[in-house]
C-alpha cells in the first residue's frame, strides 16, 4: 500500500538518458561540433571563460555543448574542472598597455595618440534579423571586402586615462604604495569583509553579467552616485609572462585576447584634496565589452566608502554586491529548492495546525462564555 | 555513470584537502565558532551539500565506511547522488546501516539510532549564520559572535511567544555550543535538537557556498534557545509509524490519494527497516517458542 | 618578522609519506581524534625515518598538516638543525619565519619553548587565526598529575605531559580565561601524541590525588 516517494537510483539514470537525448535533438540534423561553436558562438565562448574563470576557448565551448548553450550550467562545468587544475605558477602582471590593439574607442576625446580603431562591433549595425544567414547561410567573407584585414592592429599605445593623470587630474591608484603587498586570491581564501579592491574586482570578473549589467544601469539611473565617462574601452592580445625559478627572468608563455575598460567617474573633493577624477577598472577575457563596463562601473560604485562617498544603495555595500554576484551560487541556492524538503516542511505543519488548533479552541471558548 | 579517472581519491586535491583539515581542527578547538576556508566548487551546485561534501572528502579514508542520508532517507535523489560520487571517487564502502556507518553525512535529519564514540557526523549546512536572518551584514554578526551578544535572537523568539503563544521555530532551531558560541544547528527539525547534546560522536558541519566549517566535539553541551516559562519542546505526533508503528521516530506524512488521505511513516528509512527487521524476527521467534 | 630561507641540502632530505594521499589522511584523522578527544594519548601506526632531532609524530603532524600556505616557527635548535629545515623545505614548502606571533604552526623542543603571549591568540572576531604549538616532550602519559574537562571529555580525564616549565604550565592553565583567545597545544612523544585545544579546561592536581 505504501507507494515509494523516493527516487533513488533508476531514477536517476533515466533522467540522465533523457537529458542526453533532449539535448541531441533531432538526429537528422548534423551534429554541432565543438570546433563550430569555439569558432562561431564566440560571444557566448568567451562569456563561459570569464565567470568559469579559465581561459580555454575549446573546454568553454565543450561546456556550452554539454550544457545544452546553457551558459550559467557551462560556466558551473568549467568551475568545477578548473577547481581541480594544480597551481604551477604565477604569471608577472599583465601589462595592458603593450596591448596589440584591435578595437579601442574613447568616449571623452575625439583623437588620441594612437588614434581610435571602431574594429569587430555591433554598435553600429541596425537590429534588423538578416534572413539570408536563414536561407543560404553567411555569404562568403572575402565578397564582404572588409577594408582593414584581421591583421591590421594599433601597436602598443599609451592608455587615455595616463593623458589625464600627466596633468593630476585623476587619482593615483589608491593601493599603489603597496606594491610588495600580494593580493588575496579569491579562488583560495574566503572573503572577508571589508575586501580590498583587487578582491573585490577578482569577485566581479567572475560574477554574473546580468546581475553587474543592472546594477550599473541602476548606478546610472540614480540609484549612486555615478556619472561616468567611458574613457577608454580596448581590445586586443596581450602576453602573458612567467619567471620560472631555475631561469631567475621572464619568459612569453602565450597571450590572451582581453577587453580593459577605464572609466571616468567625477569626484567633487574634500578639505584635504582639490576636486579631481576617479577611476573605475574592469577587465575580461574575450571581446566582452558589456562585461568589462558593467565590472568598472560596479566596482566605482563600491569605491563609495574608500572615496568617503555616503553609502546609500545596494550597488555601493559590498557585503551585498560581493556575496550575490556568482552566478553558480546564485543558481545553486535558488535550484536547491528543488531539493526535498519533507522534513522542514512537516515541521511546519505540526506547527501550524497546532497554532490553528490553539486558537480555534480559544475562540470557541470565548464565545461559549 | 562517470568515472572518475583523473582525479584524486575523493576528488578534492591534496592541498585542498590540507587546508580544509586544518580548518576542521580549529573548528574543533573552538566549538560552534564558525571558520572561513576557503570553499573549493564541488561537481554538484552549491547548496546541494557542496560544503559537507568538502568536509567529508577531506575526512574520508580507505577504512572509512560512508552513509549519505537526505530528510533521513538513504534513498532520496540527493543522497544517492553524493553516495555515487563517494563510491567512485574514493571507492570507499558505503552503508546504509547508521550502526555500521564511520562517516554519516546527512542533510536536515540526525539518524534515530544513537550515535557512538568514534563516529563522525558531517551535516551539510547552507547557511551556517544563526543570525543572518536578523542582521545580513557578516561584519555586524561577526561582532555580535565575538561580544556573546545575542540578545537580538531573545528577542525573536520572545516575538513569537508574545504572538503564538509559543516559540514558532520548527527546524534550523538556533542552539548554544558549550555556553559561548551561538550555533545554527543547520535545518534539522527541533525534534532532533535534543540529540546534539553531549552526543558521543563528533559532529561538523560544511557550509560551500558561506565557506564556513564548525563543529561539536564529542560530549559537548548542546543547549536549545528557550526562556524559563517557555521551555524548548519537540514535535510530537497522535499517530504512530504506519510501517514500523514506531511512536517515538520524526514522521514524514504522505498523501495517499486524492482526497487527501495521508499516512504517516519513519523519516528514517534505516531506522524503520530495522525495527522492522526486529519485529519479524520476534515474531518468528515467538512462533518457533510456540511451535 | 622575515621569511627565513635556510638552503635545502640534498644531502640531508630522507624520505616522506610512502603515499602521501592515505598515509597524509590516516594522520590527519588521529590528529582528528585528539584534537575532538583532549588529553586521549594516540599512538601513530605508522614508523617512518625522522630527520635529525624530529620525533617520529611530529614528523608525520607536520607533513600531514604543512605546506606552502602555513607559516612555520621552529625553536632554535630545531631551527639550527640542517636535517630539519631542509626536510621542512623539500616536503612541505612551508616558509620558515623568525618571529613565532605570525606563525600558523610553531613547532618547540620541550625544553625552548616559545613564551605563550608571544604565539598568535588569534582575534577576538577571527579566534581561528591563531598558531597551533607542536611540542616535543620527553614523556607522555594519563598519569593523574592535570585534570582535564571540557568539550570532548566525557567526565573527566588525567594527562601527564613532561618537560614543561613551570612558566609555561601556568601560562596555558591561565590561558583559559581568555578563551575563546588561544593556542591550541599538540604534545608529541615518539609515536605518541596527544592535544590539548584551547578549550580543554586544566587543573594541576596535587600529589595525593594521584594516590587514590
Amino acid at each position: 500500500m505504501y507507494v515509494a516517494v523516493k527516487g533513488g537510483e533508476k531514477a536517476i539514470d533515466n533522467a540522465h538518458a533523457l537529458m542526453r537525448k533532449t539535448r541531441r535533438g533531432d538526429e537528422s540534423i548534423t551534429e554541432l561540433t565543438v570546433e563550430q561553436i569555439r569558432e562561431q558562438l564566440p560571444l557566448a565562448v568567451d562569456r563561459v571563460m570569464n565567470e568559469g574563470s579559465v581561459y580555454d576557448p575549446e573546454l568553454a565551448a565543450l561546456a556550452l555543448k554539454q550544457a545544452s548553450g546553457d551558459a550559467v550550467e557551462a560556466i558551473f562545468l568549467l568551475r568545477a574542472y578548473r577547481t581541480t587544475l594544480p597551481r604551477i605558477g604565477y604569471s608577472e602582471p599583465l601589462d595592458t598597455e603593450a596591448m596589440q590593439i584591435e578595437r579601442r574607442i574613447s568616449g571623452t576625446f575625439k583623437d588620441l595618440p594612437g588614434g581610435q580603431v571602431l574594429g569587430s562591433t555591433y554598435d553600429y549595425t541596425h537590429r534588423l534579423l538578416d534572413f539570408t544567414l536563414l536561407a543560404e547561410g553567411e555569404a562568403p567573407i572575402s565578397a564582404l571586402d572588409p577594408e582593414t584585414s584581421d591583421e591590421e592592429t594599433l601597436d602598443a599605445c599609451p592608455r587615455v586615462l595616463e593623458l589625464l593623470n600627466k596633468e593630476g587630474l585623476i587619482e593615483q591608484s589608491r593601493e599603489a604604495d603597496e606594491a610588495d603587498h600580494t593580493p588575496a586570491d579569491l579562488t583560495r581564501e574566503p572573503v572577508n569583509y571589508p575586501a580590498e579592491r583587487a578582491v573585490r574586482l577578482q569577485n566581479l570578473v567572475r560574477g554574473d553579467e546580468g546581475f553587474l549589467l543592472s546594477l550599473s544601469y541602476a548606478s546610472m539611473r540614480g540609484y549612486g552616485d555615478s556619472h561616468p565617462f567611458a574613457g577608454e574601452l580596448r581590445s586586443g592580445r596581450v602576453n602573458v609572462e612567467l619567471v620560472p625559478e631555475e631561469l631567475g627572468f621572464a619568459i612569453e608563455i602565450g597571450d590572451l585576447f582581453l577587453t580593459e575598460c577605464e572609466m571616468v567617474n567625477q569626484f567633487h573633493g574634500n578639505k584635504n584634496q582639490p576636486p579631481q577624477f576617479t577611476r573605475g577598472y574592469g577587465l575580461a577575457f574575450g571581446r566582452s565589452e558589456r562585461k568589462a563596463m558593467s565590472v568598472a562601473l560596479v566596482e566605482r560604485s563600491l569605491r563609495a566608502e574608500e572615496l568617503g562617498e555616503e553609502v546609500l544603495y545596494p550597488n555601493q555595500d559590498q557585503e551585498f554586491v560581493l556575496s550575490h554576484s556568482d552566478c553558480v551560487s546564485a543558481n545553486g541556492f535558488v535550484s536547491h529548492l528543488k531539493l526535498p524538503h519533507y522534513v522542514d516542511f512537516q515541521s511546519e505543519l505540526e506547527m501550524i495546525r497546532r497554532l490553528r488548533r490553539e486558537i480555534a479552541a480559544a475562540t470557541d471558548e470565548e464565545n461559549n462564555k | 555513470m562517470s568515472t572518475a579517472t583523473g582525479y584524486n581519491f575523493a576528488y578534492l586535491d591534496e592541498q585542498s584537502k590540507r587546508m580544509i583539515r586544518r580548518a576542521i581542527l580549529k573548528a574543533v578547538a573552538i566549538p560552534g565558532y564558525q571558520v572561513p576556508f576557503g570553499g573549493r566548487e564541488m561537481p554538484l551546485p552549491h547548496g546541494w551539500g557542496t560544503g559537507g561534501m568538502q568536509v567529508t572528502a577531506s575526512v574520508i579514508g580507505e577504512a572509512d565506511r560512508l552513509k549519505v542520508i537526505d530528510q533521513g532517507a538513504d534513498d532520496t535523489t540527493n543522497a544517492v547522488s553524493i553516495r555515487r560520487f563517494f563510491a567512485t571517487t574514493a571507492g570507499v564502502e558505503t552503508t546504509e546501516s547508521t550502526a555500521a556507518a564511520s562517516l554519516i553525512q546527512t542533510r536536515h535529519r540526525i539518524p534515530e539510532t544513537p550515535l557512538q564514540a568514534d563516529q563522525i557526523l558531517i551535516y551539510q549546512v547552507p547557511i551556517p549564520e544563526p543570525l543572518r536572518f536578523i542582521e545580513p551584514r557578516e561584519t555586524e554578526t561577526r561582532k555580535m559572535h565575538a561580544l556573546s551578544e545575542y540578545g537580538a535572537m531573545q528577542v525573536k523568539l520572545y516575538e513569537d511567544v508574545a504572538r503564538f503563544g509559543h516559540i514558532a521555530t520548527s527546524y534550523d532551531y538556533p542552539v548554544m555550543v558549550n555556553n559561548r558560541y551561538m550555533m545554527d544547528p543547520s535545518p534539522i527539525p527541533k525534534f532532533d535538537n535534543p540529540k546534539m547534546n553531549r552526543m558521543p560522536a563528533l559532529q561538523l558541519f560544511g557550509a560551500g557556498f558561506e565557506k564556513r566549517i564548525y563543529a561539536v566535539p564529542p560530549y559537548t553541551e548542546v543547549k536549545s534557545l528557550d526562556f524559563d516559562d517557555y521551555p524548548f519542546e519537540v514535535q510530537r505526533w497522535d499517530e504512530n509509524c504506519a510501517i514500523c508503528g514506531s511512536d517515538h521516530s520524526f514522521l514524514d506524512e504522505v498523501i495517499i490519494d486524492d482526497a487527501g488521505s495521508k499516512m504517516f511513516v519513519c523519516s528514517d528509512t534505516d531506522y524503520c527497516r530495522s525495527r522492522q527487521t526486529n519485529a519479524t524476527e520476534s515474531a518468528t521467534a515467538t512462533e518457533e517458542t510456540l511451535s | 618578522m622575515a621569511v627565513l630561507t635556510p638552503t635545502v641540502n640534498s644531502n640531508a632530505l630522507i624520505a616522506g609519506f610512502d603515499d602521501p594521499v592515505q598515509h597524509g589522511q590516516q594522520v590527519f584523522r588521529a590528529l582528528l581524534k585528539a584534537m575532538s578527544e583532549p588529553g586521549t594519548l594516540i599512538e601513530l601506526e605508522l614508523n617512518l625515518a625522522t630527520p635529525g632531532l624530529l620525533n617520529n609524530s611530529t614528523w608525520q603532524t607536520l607533513l600531514s598538516l604543512l605546506d606552502a600556505d602555513t607559516q612555520l616557527w621552529l625553536s632554535p635548535r630545531l631551527n639550527s638543525d640542517e636535517r630539519v629545515t631542509s626536510n621542512l623545505r623539500f616536503h612541505c614548502q612551508s616558509p620558515i619565519i623568525d618571529g613565532s606571533k605570525a606563525a600558523d604552526f610553531a613547532v618547540a623542543l620541550a625544553d625552548e619553548l616559545p613564551v605563550l603571549r608571544d604565539l598568535n591568540w588569534g582575534t577576538s572576531e577571527y579566534p581561528d587565526r591563531s598558531t597551533t604549538l607542536i611540542v616535543q616532550v620527553p614523556a607522555l602519559s594519563d598519569e593523574p598529575h592535570w585534570e582535564l574537562t571540557g568539550p570532548g571529555i566525557e567526565s573527566r580525564k588525567t594527562a601527564r605531559i613532561a618537560g614543561l616549565s613551570e612558566e609555561f604550565r601556568l601560562a596555558l592553565i591561565n590561558s583559559r580565561k581568555r578563551f575563546p583567545l588561544g593556542v591550541d597545544c599538540i604534545f608529541c612523544c615518539g609515536s605518541k601524541l596527544l592535544a590539548l585545544p584551547r578549550s580543554t579546561q586544566i587543573r594541576e592536581m596535587r600529589p595525593e590525588e594521584g594516590e587514590a
